[in-house]
């Protein structure tokens, strides 16, 4: 390896300053809105509050996430989230592998049946037709069902398993072993990455769905927190002021309030996604190099 | 790494468990299965089993920030009508839609409340011609005493729809909401008296910029006001045309068409020519406005009464010697005064054909207009939420706000007569707030006070298809006049435009029903 010359050292300092800058101007909105959370209301109002608060106080915060509907809404969403994704990982993990093996008779037929779904759907109203048959409105199940098998994830999981060495399987099978002993011993212990970046990617899409809650669920107590969200933000949107009578004007949610759900909703997501990246970066790489 | 993948191969034994765990719970019904689907719809259904009289009844209802069925009122009505009710929430964002899609599919909701503003007056009168809604003449005459005895007539009227009723209406109370509210300060600083005329506005905003009682220099803003009020309220009642629609002659005629329109637009155009007018006033967002007020820079803003209390405080927090208040109703040349009062439908309550308990809807929406429930409802118990001298009710906080704040939110009708007297109550919850109030409601002459005409107009589907646009179209036009940048010159050419986009066929649409109504 050859030293590093000043120059070299001068223009990488260059590029990490330019880097940070970049990285800086990214954060500033989010500084803007953690600020005004957390700021006297007066000086939001006034507009006074920048990158740094103005008038600290935790008052704000502390009613926010004290509210019995924030609490519901962030439980409602992790419940989704854990259960949509335990279920959605083990489904498309389980899909993938059959789709695998290109030898099985008839596999080409039923991956063009998957496929299909991926450029037609029903539309809105009869899905929403269809989980009102199925008795699933006003229920959370109707959140977590659509969204079980996404064909998108499920190739990527297929094809990291063909990328697999067959060698492998038979060996295995030359010792006996069954065909769920190969997927759950074998194959599923050598797809971590792949199995964790589809988990993340289900994880995040339950996370953030809003379109479906905002269809299927129409009881306050079973909203999750993104429906929540979306309503507290567009309180004092002229939009639906048109519509607001008095009586609404006067419970509007003051500007602090907003940014302060809006930080207290993403907390979770923050608090985690340090961890989770690395597998983020590392998943879609494996996927995308011998896929 | 090994740890990693047992980890998730773990994941998917777990996962693969739960999905059958899950499955075996909620095909039985057992309790373990409520953490994922509704508590509500086993319990509806045990309730229903047992001796309970009364059948449970499914509302939706407009978006509140707290849960409907937690709130404390829902708590009193139950006892109170004997009814469990579910209730449900359209959501915040587009409402319409989802209100389309439920009652497209059917969902069985005894009662559903609505706005009352044009779209959704419109979409209402449109489900009631597809047949989608229980015509309520009949079961008012069987079980609505309480609402023919309560209800404004005239209410009731203008809510049919081709001569029959679907619906239940909550009449707004007729307020005036905004006006000019000015510093006080900057007033006695620059030696001068609230402004009563128009001439006087124009003295008053020139002596805040010459004068600098500010401190701000050259930075002074005289007046500001949010982009999305291209009328200036109060200043446009000074010409006569505080509403959409004015009385010219006898017609309805809307603003563009106003012989006054000119006059408005040239003394609005000349105080921003002098710097009078906020030199950013078609970008000024709302709460932009706001700023530049509360931080003591603007003398003066365009106001709504409900926001007094935060606009104050936060004035006075940045200038501890500021003071503000409201101006009364400007004077134009030859006496003409206004202010814009909101008059119509506050709510629409209707019963879809998808009921399953429409009687019970209706003795239910009767028993909540009982009374002394109905003062309940709205404003609680007296000594216990609220007191009574005099004739005036005062709210007990902070009980009051905590379980009455979203009261009005569960009016299915209201009584017209007295509601209006217990709902000063909820402006009272803050003096300052029942003062602004008050000041444009009740100490101005009452012939200031403008109704929007059209406010129990029946629903005409030229004016509700083509108003938003028409709206926005004569908006964006005066802006450009006030900015300069389109002149009154070009004024028939814009008008001959407006009437081809529909404004022609709202006007007499709006006139035929207007002449019909006087008779």
């Amino acid at each position: 390896m050859h030293k590093k010359t000043i120059r070299d050292r001068s223009l990488d300092l260059l590029i990490y300053l330019f880097l940070l800058l970049v990285g800086v101007i990214t954060l500033l909105p989010i500084a803007n809105v953690l600020s005004k959370a957390v700021s006297d209301e007066s000086a939001v109002i006034s507009g006074k509050v920048g990158i740094l608060p103005v008038g600290f106080q935790l008052q704000t915060m502390k009613y926010v996430i004290s509210s019995s509907q924030f609490i519901t809404s962030i439980g409602i969403s992790m419940l989704v989230m854990i259960v949509g994704t335990v279920l959605a990982i083990a489904l498309t993990a389980l899909t993938a592998y059959p789709l695998s093996k290109r030898n099985l008779p008839g596999i080409s037929f039923i991956m063009l049946l998957f496929i299909f779904t991926m450029l037609f759907n029903g539309g809105i109203i009869p899905n929403y037709l269809l989980m009102k048959e199925l008795h699933l409105i006003n229920s959370l199940w109707s959140l977590i069902l659509p969204a079980l098998i996404s064909v998108f994830n499920m190739l990527v999981i297929k094809s990291y398993y063909e990328s697999l060495p067959e060698s492998l399987e038979e060996s295995a099978k030359i010792d006996g072993a069954s065909n769920f002993t190969i997927l759950f011993r074998i194959v599923i212990p050598l797809s971590g990455p792949v199995l964790a970046t589809i988990a993340l990617f289900y994880a995040v899409y339950y996370w953030n769905d809003y379109f479906n809650p905002m269809l299927y669920i129409n009881d306050a107590g079973l909203k999750p927190l993104q429906l929540y969200l979306r309503d507290i933000v567009m309180d004092a949107d002229s939009s639906s002021a048109m519509n607001k009578s008095a009586d609404d004007m006067m419970n509007v949610s003051p500007e602090g309030v907003r940014s302060a759900t809006v930080i207290a909703s993403i907390i979770p997501m923050l608090l985690v996604y340090p961890y989770l990246q690395k597998h983020f970066v590392k998943g879609v790489l494996i996927g995308s190099v011998k896929g | 790494m090994a740890m990693n993948y047992k980890k998730w191969m773990m994941a998917t034994l777990v996962g693969g468990l739960s999905v059958t765990s899950l499955v075996a719970c909620s095909s039985t019904g057992t309790p373990g299965a409520s953490s994922i689907t509704p508590a509500s719809k086993p319990s509806a259904e045990v309730s229903k089993a047992t001796t309970e009289p009364k059948s449970d009844l499914k509302t939706l209802q407009i978006w509140q920030k707290d849960d409907y069925n937690t709130y404390p009122v829902a708590k009193y009505l139950e006892q109170k009508t004997g009814y469990k009710v579910q209730y449900d929430m359209l959501p915040q964002d587009k409402p319409e839609d989802k209100l389309n899609i439920l009652i497209a599919s059917g969902e069985p909701y005894d009662a559903i409340t609505i706005y009352g503003s044009t779209d959704f007056k419109a979409l209402y009168s449109d489900y009631a011609k597809k047949g989608a809604l229980i015509e309520l003449g009949p079961l008012i005459d069987k079980f609505g005493p309480n609402i023919k005895a309560v209800i404004d007539p005239e209410a009731l009227e203008a809510a049919k729809v081709d001569g029959k009723l679907y619906a239940i209406p909550t009449k707004s109370i007729s307020n005036v909401n905004t006006s000019l509210y000015i510093r006080q300060d900057w007033l006695e600083k620059v030696n001068m008296k609230s402004p009563t005329t128009l001439d006087e506005l124009t003295a008053v905003l020139k002596a805040f910029k010459e004068k600098d009682p500010g401190g701000n220099g050259d930075k002074n803003i005289p007046l500001t006001v949010k982009g999305e009020a291209p009328f200036i309220d109060n200043i446009a009642g000074a010409f006569g045309i505080p509403n959409f629609w004015n009385n010219v002659n006898g017609k309805m005629t809307p603003r563009i068409l106003d012989p006054a329109y000119p006059e408005y637009v040239n003394y609005v155009a000349d105080l921003f020519k002098q710097g009078l007018l906020d030199k950013e006033y078609a970008a000024n967002k709302d709460a932009t406005a706001k700023e530049k007020f509360t931080s003591g820079k603007a003398g003066m803003i365009l106001l709504n009464w409900s926001d007094v209390p935060t606009i104050a405080d936060a004035l006075t927090k940045n200038i501890p010697t500021a003071k503000a208040s409201y101006i009364s109703a400007l004077k134009g040349e030859d006496g003409k005064a206004g202010l814009a009062a909101f008059r119509g439908f506050d709510r629409l309550t209707f019963i879809p054909k998808a009921s399953k308990h429409p009687e019970d809807a209706m003795k239910w929406i009767n028993a909540k207009l009982e009374k002394e429930t109905f003062i309940n409802m709205t404003i609680g118990e007296e000594n216990k939420h609220y007191t009574l001298k005099d004739g005036t009710y005062t709210p007990i906080q902070p009980i009051f706000s905590e379980e009455r704040n979203a009261a009005n939110n569960f009016l299915t009708g209201s009584d017209d007569t007295n509601y209006p007297i217990y709902w000063q109550a909820r402006v009272r919850k803050d003096m300052r707030l029942f003062e602004a109030w008050e000041f444009m409601n009740k100490k101005e002459p009452a012939n200031t006070k403008v109704e929007d005409p059209l406010g129990f107009a029946p629903y005409l589907p030229e004016f509700s298809k083509s108003f938003q646009q028409l709206n926005t179209m004569v908006g964006d036009y005066t802006m450009k006049l006030v900015f300069g940048a389109e002149q009154l010159s070009g004024l028939d050419a814009f008008i001959a435009k407006f009437k081809s986009s529909g404004g022609e066929a709202s006007y007499k649409e709006v006139n035929d029903w207007y002449t019909a109504a006087k008779k």
